[in-house]
């Protein structure tokens, strides 16, 4: 599968609310990327979009709704609920069938129309238990951060960096919705949500909408000259009860095993040079590099303190700001997948790294302490 | 002059009636008799509570009824003071993962008994200390029969 | 061109209300019942798909977390494919890329729904944006029964004739549906029940629609050389089609269907077939209402435009006329959505490798398998057979 299907052109639009409507925004991210890449849209083989029609404005069948704004019509289309990489994953398994040359990946969430994600979560739980108990992904992830912080020695202050590198990185962001320069002082005082959770280590909800183009090997060098390559990708699910789950143990790193096997990497912290990881919950972004491989377990805590992950490191970690910066539920992944296309290519304006970026890593996760997570490698 | 667009504000409501099935029926069941009712994997042994009709990891019907201990250990907990969309209880709360005894997983539910507003006592709790239930004296056949797990 | 794909295994549920299990166990029934076919184990397999109607339908949000234990789905990588009416059929196609691109060797498909848990019709109304059409849709039926009406009128289609020709589509499914031990609504009907039912949008009476089911199924879908070495009869996949129109309702021509004609001819083409009504030896149709598998005959190539009805009253879609037409007795028997356009697919499948008990098809071996979805805004078609 390696170097089969590559990324021809990405576009995003910022995370703030916007006074447009949604379907308008979803034809002119649409518009964009196409303009972008200068194909029209009967050119484009096939489309895979991701929503939720929960996470907008309860509006059910939400693809119907966005279907032709989504360029679309009257094309062999399909869509995916919930993790905007799955239609990453999609799109690419269409076009590897060979029936397709080029695919139009897209997340479409306009986070302010929705209610709290909390609010939300809570009908993740089956009606007979968990929802009984009141369970939302804020209330699982605080059970998760306590039991880290015990079983590891995980500080808080240690949490507390991720917000103030992620917020702190989304100043050079013109997509970002939260945005500044903060303390850890400032983290640790801040409201508590569900302890040991604070507010500023909780992500915002955020409007996004986000645009890949996929093509075939061949096609993708007549559209343009700087193809990312997709190396390999990888998803797994856990258990549902979260009583049931090692909340400390999940499964991103069977999908990082199947990423990294399927891209041939054996040393991921060597081997990658830039991680955008899906951090909803602070303390999440220590777990999962070391779910990742990037670190042995315990010490993600460590690896922050290093410095390697600030944008400026060896291994930056959401140099975009990340989730904590910018939260449009669904289609954040896909944001991981697009930022990570922009600073393989050198487009990633302000936020673009120093270090060379040849191999980058998205990740994206949703439900209760993660219970599911999909990796994707790319690659110039 | 600023262009202002206008917002639209809805309420969708939506009823439900959902099957609850032999196993969480006969476990509300024990509930109001003040029981906590488990089930035993007939492949595998594991013991979980609430009860299934599967087990996850072998995928047979779980056929071993079990009544579990009401005593356990503290796995993790989390204190609430802000409402929130179908928390529980009214804040302040402790919502919990407890690992009752003799059975193979963690069971979601509240911690309780004292004073959640003075220092001293959330500094007792600590991952491993040992919760007991305390029931309601009405039951409804609800999770919340049980008040909380009080530390003993 | 990709790699051949074939089911080699199917499991429905018992259809119908099934109050008295929850619904991941409803899932796990379906889902045992096509490991059991296949003969294969949970661990032969490298992915799930998954997928229901939306959220507000199922009461649970995300379902695929819910259903993770029963889909059998921990510790393998998911998809969860969602596109209203037409996810079932859109769930197989999902396999079939994914079989088909070489990046999983053997999938699991699993559709599934709980009608009665939810309000169908209220989660239907909120498909229509509260900007516009929300004030104006009236669920299902309301569109359905303007399309109807716009059929007729087109081709000069006398109402008696068309009223007949539906309440012998009722009568034919309804007395297929005995032949099926999974289906929801095992009764005869006569003529005369049909057109005398109860009206719901004028000309739409009761019987000329599905009811709301329980029930899930499941599909396994293997590349040509598992099928071959797990399977003796596998169903290939020799046609894939897909088309989805405009949102706004007025915009396309729902007559002459255009997501409908061009979903079938993609698929068509893809499985060499020209001449449908004669090569097609069954057809699975999606048709929750009886007036629209009418125009579904036509659409499809069965017959010209304007026709259907003396065709369906020749008997040429019955069960021993040259086409039958949803020999399973179909949607208007069965009808859990998330489902249903599995069941079609799955039907199909069995048809083509003789296992259709007691409701085969005689020398089946070219199969059509349909769902629509959205407000009359798509289609999907598989075609399955049993040479590759």
């Amino acid at each position: 599968m390696l170097s089969k299907v590559a990324v021809v052109e990405a576009a995003m639009m910022p995370g703030p609310e916007s006074a447009e409507n949604y379907l308008t925004q979803v034809y002119r991210i649409c518009r964009e990327v196409l303009d972008k890449a200068g194909i029209t849209k009967d050119e484009v083989g096939t489309v895979v979009s991701a929503s939720s029609d929960v996470f907008h404005g309860g509006i059910s069948c939400a693809n119907a709704y966005y279907w032709d704004a989504g360029a679309a019509f009257l094309k062999n289309a399909s869509r995916q609920d919930g993790e905007s990489l799955l239609a990453l994953f999609y799109g690419i398994m269409r076009i590897l069938s060979g029936r397709y040359e080029t695919a139009l990946v897209l997340g479409l969430c306009k986070g302010t129309e929705n209610p709290d994600n909390d609010l939300i979560t809570h009908f993740y739980t089956d009606p007979f238990y968990q929802r009984q108990l009141g369970l939302n992904e804020t209330f699982a992830a605080g059970l998760q951060m306590r039991m880290y912080m015990d079983r590891y020695g995980i500080t808080e202050e240690q949490c507390a960096k991720v917000v103030v590198k992620n917020l702190g990185n989304a100043l050079r962001n013109p997509y970002a919705h939260v945005k500044k320069k903060v303390t850890v002082e400032e983290v640790l005082n801040s409201k508590p949500v569900l302890e040991p959770l604070k507010e500023m280590e909780c992500a915002p909800k955020s409007e996004g909408f986000v645009a890949l183009l996929l093509a075939s090997e061949e096609k993708s060098k007549k559209l343009t000259d700087k193809p990312v390559w997709i190396k390999g990708f990888g998803s797994s699910m856990d258990t549902f009860y979260l009583g049931d789950r090692n909340l400390l143990n999940g499964h991103l790193n069977k999908a990082a095993k199947q990423a990294y096997d399927r891209a041939g990497i054996t040393d991921p912290r060597r081997e990658i040079d830039l991680v955008e990881l899906t951090e909803p919950y602070a303390f999440q972004e220590l777990l999962w590099t070391e779910e990742l491989g990037f670190c042995d377990r315990g010490e993600g805590g460590k690896l922050i303190d290093s410095g390697i992950t600030q944008w400026s490191g060896g291994l930056p970690v959401n140099p975009s700001g990340g989730v904590l910066a910018t939260n449009p539920y669904v289609s954040r992944g896909l944001y991981r997948a697009a930022e990570v296309v922009l600073q393989i290519r050198g487009q990633a304006g302000e936020r673009q790294v120093d270090k060379k970026v040849k191999t980058g890593l998205a990740h994206g996760t949703h439900g209760f302490a993660g219970q599911f997570h999909a990796v994707a490698i790319l690659g110039s | 002059m600023e262009k202002h667009f206008h917002v639209r504000e809805h309420e969708v409501w939506l009823p439900y009636r959902f099957s609850v099935g032999p196993v969480f029926h006969r476990f509300y069941q024990g509930l109001k008799e003040g029981k906590i009712l488990g089930n035993r994997c007939p492949k595998c042994g594991k013991v979980l509570v609430p009860p299934r009709s599967f087990c996850p990891d072998c995928y047979v019907d779980m056929t071993d009824w079990v009544e579990t201990a009401q005593e356990g250990e503290l796995v993790s907990w989390v204190l609430g003071r802000k409402e929130f969309f179908g928390m529980p209880m009214d804040p302040p709360f402790i919502g919990a993962l407890i690992r009752l005894d003799r059975t193979d997983c963690n069971f979601l539910h509240l911690v309780g008994g004292f004073d959640l507003d003075q220092k001293e006592n959330l500094k007792k709790l600590r991952t491993g200390i040992r919760v007991k239930a305390v029931w309601r004296d009405d039951k409804k056949g609800h999770f919340l029969d049980i008040q909380y797990f009080q530390p003993i | 061109m990709g790699r051949a794909v074939a089911v080699i295994g199917t499991g429905q549920t018992r259809h119908g209300m099934r109050s008295e299990v929850t619904y991941p166990d409803l899932i796990r029934e379906a889902v045992l019942a096509a490991f059991q076919d296949a003969g294969i184990t949970p661990d032969d397999i490298d992915g799930v798909v998954s997928g229901t109607m939306p959220s507000m339908m199922e009461g649970v949000a995300l379902t695929h977390f819910y259903f993770a234990d029963a889909l059998r789905s921990v510790g393998k990588p998911i998809l969860k494919t969602e596109t209203c009416g037409s996810t079932g059929v859109s769930l197989a196609i999902t396999g079939y890329y994914w079989v088909a691109s070489g990046l999983a060797d053997v999938v699991l498909v699993v559709g599934s729904e709980k009608m009665h848990e939810g309000d169908s019709q209220a989660t239907m109304t909120t498909v229509a944006e509260p900007l516009y059409q929300r004030f104006f849709i009236s669920g299902a039926p309301g569109a359905f029964g303007m399309q109807s009406k716009l059929w007729l009128q087109r081709y000069n289609v006398p109402e008696d004739k068309a009223r007949d020709a539906a309440a012998k589509v009722s009568v034919d499914h309804h007395k297929s549906g005995l032949l099926n031990p999974y289906a929801h609504i095992r009764k005869e009907y006569s003529m005369e029940d049909v057109k005398n039912a109860p009206v719901i949008v004028y000309p739409v009476r009761l019987l000329d629609v599905c009811p709301n089911s329980d029930g899930a199924c499941a599909v396994i879908m293997a590349c040509e050389e598992k099928a071959k070495k797990i399977c003796s009869k596998p169903a290939w996949i020799k046609g894939v089609g897909y088309a989805g129109e405009e949102y706004w309702i007025g915009d396309s021509d729902k007559v002459v269907w255009e997501s409908a004609v061009k979903s079938a001819s993609e698929a068509y083409k893809m499985a060499g077939i020209s001449n449908p009504r004669q090569e097609l030896d069954v057809a699975e149709i999606y048709n929750p209402f009886t007036f629209q598998e009418l125009l579904y005959y036509e659409c499809f190539g069965f017959c010209d435009f304007g026709t259907a009805c003396d065709y369906t009253l020749k008997g040429t879609f019955a069960r021993g006329g040259e086409l039958p037409c949803d020999p399973s007795g179909g949607v208007l028997c069965t009808n859990p959505i998330g489902a249903t356009g599995l069941i079609r697919c799955a039907e199909a499948a069995l048809q083509v490798s003789g296992k259709a008990g007691e409701r085969q098809i005689e020398g089946a071996e070219l199969a059509l398998a349909h769902a629509m979805g959205g407000i009359i805004q798509f289609n999907g078609v598989m075609i399955l057979g049993s040479k590759l």
